[in-house]
């Protein structure tokens, strides 16, 4: 176990090889890729099946399925799908992480107020306003939490993605220093993207979510 | 029909269309390397539960040396996990320094956590109980821990001043109180404990469902991948959904009651 | 169950509820239970209507059914229209709601609310506006356009409610015991300021209330209703002239009467 001035040292080392930032940044394009992608379509689901019924009795299970299965095997079948290419990390992203997208956005169509949807049903809104003015302003919390989840979760599966031979990126050297047994140069590329991530959490979440939230901030009465 | 009637209608259909859709695909693609349609993968599926696989091993000991090295590991971490989440609930001073602590596991991403432990334990089992270990046990202890605060002190309150024994509190007012919690982590943590065992079988520890994985991509042969996924995910469906579902009580249901 | 489209030349009235009966299906024993029975009122234009009645009596679905907005499963009987004046064919009724609770969009501003109903409403955006600033001044609001709701008190946010009913200028107006869930003093005080925004826009409302007071003090017709089945079992005209006090003598009276009736029914029915 190396000790934390060592670790140090292979950092200053790894970082300072300009060749380091290229590979960071190719596994964050992955992981944004993979972000956008299950918001999209976790959001969309997640609110179809909160919407209709049978939409959520038919996606459900697929959901459930869906939940199952390890990121290694979306890594494994994307490598024979596609052999060594982006799609790999990208897709096995966005197959495990959609699912957890649309289940919090799903909860969060439960928690709507009815009263201020049967309210705007009264004063005859289109369904498209009360989507855009009712519903998402009560969801914002959620689609936010998701994002937060779905970030948290995906750039840890990028990971596993790219260890299985796409050839760039942080996961790839991961394995390579595993393979040949560094623990040093492992944990100096795997704790340094830890840092930067955490990072990345604490500065862009918190500040979005005091801006954001403003209106729930009542004047004491 | 009635609502429930339809909702399973609907469940059944959604499971029949996937598969219409795979085959589907399957025909379009008309190249077995590529995918395989339901039919042939079911055809693998069979052929391997009735017969002896790679190295005289058939796939209900691999699956047996999964399922044994994941109950064995969840176990572990559960116990862990319970205990430590407690104490820090209880008491302050473990709050305290466990705190920086659990962070930090809780980051660390599975794939580094599994390389660790295989580096340090060797590619066996003590590899991958460590490797479960280390990203279970935290989150099992978070979910304890927030259980622990969140109980209800007039209760515990109301309990004394009765003078209630220990045993007493502990078996009618802890417990029921913590057993959400425990469902939830128990929920949870066998799925991450599965996947967690799948993945350092793939890195080369001998037997298991991993290994197969690994063993026929490497071969390039996707029946056998696809066949060994399906069957991974069967088991673990039936087991997740059929034995834990039943045994809570309280419903963890993501599916709803109503609809807006 | 009708809601009439065709504008009415001849008679003035805005809302007819004919017989309406309403009855709910017991999911359990596959029996029915009765919450409307033959239920008839009328509404006319400018007129302040009250239905008066002990809590649960289903006042409440009455207004829903009004409204459009009772989605239970069940059978009914009899029919409600609800006339437009306006010349434009095919378009429906305006309808304005005001709930016991404001149910405004939190996450709007006040401006915004109201704009959410002109907009669903189809109001000309060019109005908005004019909307907006007149009637918020006339519950007493001005100034208040870009304030949030959570930063106003129970009673102002049921004025921006009020504001928001108004705003869309509707054919009638239903008011669900709006002041039920505010203090005596400010309750009192919207009495009041509703009274005078009577004299001034002259809506048409069909008001719920369980107290009789405020009934005799606002209405025009009071419709006294029993519970369980819910049937109107008496019809009162208020013929005192705006501004009315309330420590008129007339209106006192009035409330007394109508106290005794219900007390009469309430007491034949146990």
């Amino acid at each position: 176990m190396p000790g934390p001035l060592v670790l140090l040292d292979r950092m200053i080392m790894v970082y300072g090889d300009p060749a380091a930032y290229l590979v960071v940044w190719v596994t964050i394009v992955r992981i944004l890729e993979g972000v956008v992608i299950c918001m999209l379509i976790g959001t969309a689901l997640g609110l179809l099946m909160g919407l209709e019924r049978n939409i959520e009795a038919f996606f459900d299970s697929w959901i459930m399925v869906l939940l199952t299965f390890p990121a290694i095997c979306w890594a494994f079948l994307s490598v024979l799908w596609f052999g060594l290419s982006d799609i790999g990390p990208i897709l096995t992203i966005v197959l495990i992480v959609f699912p957890f997208v649309t289940m919090n956005i799903w909860e969060g169509t439960k928690a709507v107020e009815k009263d201020l949807v049967d309210m705007a049903t009264v004063y005859k809104a289109s369904r498209s306003l009360i989507i855009r003015k009712v519903l998402i302003p009560q969801l914002m919390p959620f689609i936010f939490s998701a994002l937060r989840i779905a970030l948290s979760l995906s750039w840890k599966i990028a990971l596993v993605g790219e260890a299985f031979g796409v050839g760039t990126g942080v996961g790839q050297q991961l394995i390579y220093w595993f393979e040949d047994t560094r623990v040093d140069m492992m944990l100096a590329w795997g704790v340094s993207f830890m840092i930067l991530m955490v990072a990345i959490d604490l500065l862009v979440f918190r500040v979005w979510e005091k801006r954001t939230f403003a209106w729930r901030h009542k004047i004491a009465s | 029909m009635s609502t429930r009637a339809r909702g399973i209608c609907l469940r059944v259909g959604s499971i029949v269309v996937m598969l219409i859709i795979w085959w589907a695909a399957a025909i379009l693609m008309a190249d077995v390397e590529v995918l395989p349609g339901p039919v042939l993968i079911a055809k693998t599926i069979w052929t391997n539960l009735w017969s002896l696989g790679p190295e005289g091993k058939s796939p209900y000991f691999h699956m047996g040396v999964t399922l044994g090295r994941t109950f064995i590991a969840f176990a572990a971490a559960m116990l862990a996990g319970i205990g430590i989440g407690l104490t820090m609930g209880l008491r302050k001073l473990f709050e305290h320094s466990l705190m920086a602590l659990i962070p930090l596991l809780l980051t660390m991403p599975t794939i580094l956590m599994v390389f660790l432990a295989v580096l340090w334990f060797g590619f066996n089992e003590v590899g991958s109980l460590v490797a479960v270990v280390g990203v279970v046990t935290p989150f099992v202890a978070v979910n304890m821990f927030e259980g622990a605060k969140a109980m209800d002190k007039s209760l515990i309150d109301m309990a004394k001043s009765f003078k209630a024994d220990n045993r007493m509190l502990i078996r009618k007012v802890y417990v029921p109180q913590l057993l959400p919690y425990i469902f939830s982590a128990f929920r949870f943590g066998f799925g991450m404990t599965w996947k967690i065992v799948a993945l350092a079988e793939t890195f080369g520890i001998k037997f298991g469902i991993g290994y197969m994985f690994f063993f026929w991509f490497e071969q390039f042969i996707m029946e056998q991948v696809l066949a060994w996924i399906i069957m991974f995910v069967i088991l673990m469906l039936a087991l997740e959904h059929g034995v834990f579902a039943r045994l809570e009580s309280k419903a963890f249901a993501w599916r709803p009651s109503h609809s807006l | 169950m009708n809601i009439q489209t065709e504008s009415v030349a001849a008679a003035n009235t805005v809302v007819a509820v004919n017989n309406l009966t309403k009855k709910f299906n017991l999911p359990m024993n596959g029996g029915e239970f009765v919450v409307l029975d033959s239920i008839s009122l009328n509404v006319n234009e400018g007129q302040f209507a009250a239905i008066v009645g002990p809590s649960g009596c289903g006042k409440s679905t009455l207004l829903n059914i009004i409204a459009g907005i009772e989605t239970h499963e069940s059978h009914e009987g009899g029919s409600v229209e609800v006339f437009h004046k306006s010349a434009e064919a095919g378009s429906t009724p305006r309808i304005g709601y005001v709930f016991q609770n404001a149910r405004l969009l939190n996450w709007l501003t006040v401006e915004g609310n109201i704009q959410f109903a002109l907009e669903s409403q189809q109001f000309p955006r060019e109005r908005w506006r004019e909307q907006v600033t007149k009637y918020l001044e006339m519950v007493g609001l001005e100034g208040q356009e870009k304030n949030f709701p959570l930063n106003l008190s129970g009673g102002m946010q049921q004025r921006v409610a009020i504001a928001r009913a108004l705003a869309i200028e509707p054919d009638i107006l239903l008011m669900d015991e709006p002041f039920s869930h505010l203090d005596e003093i400010t309750a009192r005080k919207m009495r009041f300021d509703l009274m005078e925004i009577l004299m001034r826009a002259k809506p048409t409302i069909l008001f719920v209330t369980h107290d009789l007071g405020e009934a005799v003090f606002l209405s025009d017709e009071i419709y006294m209703m029993s519970a369980k089945p819910a049937r109107i079992f008496k019809e009162i005209s208020v013929d005192v002239p705006r501004p009315r006090k309330p420590e008129d003598p007339v209106i006192f009276d009035l409330e007394k009467e109508l106290v005794r009736e219900f007390f009469s029914v309430l007491d034949a029915q146990d």
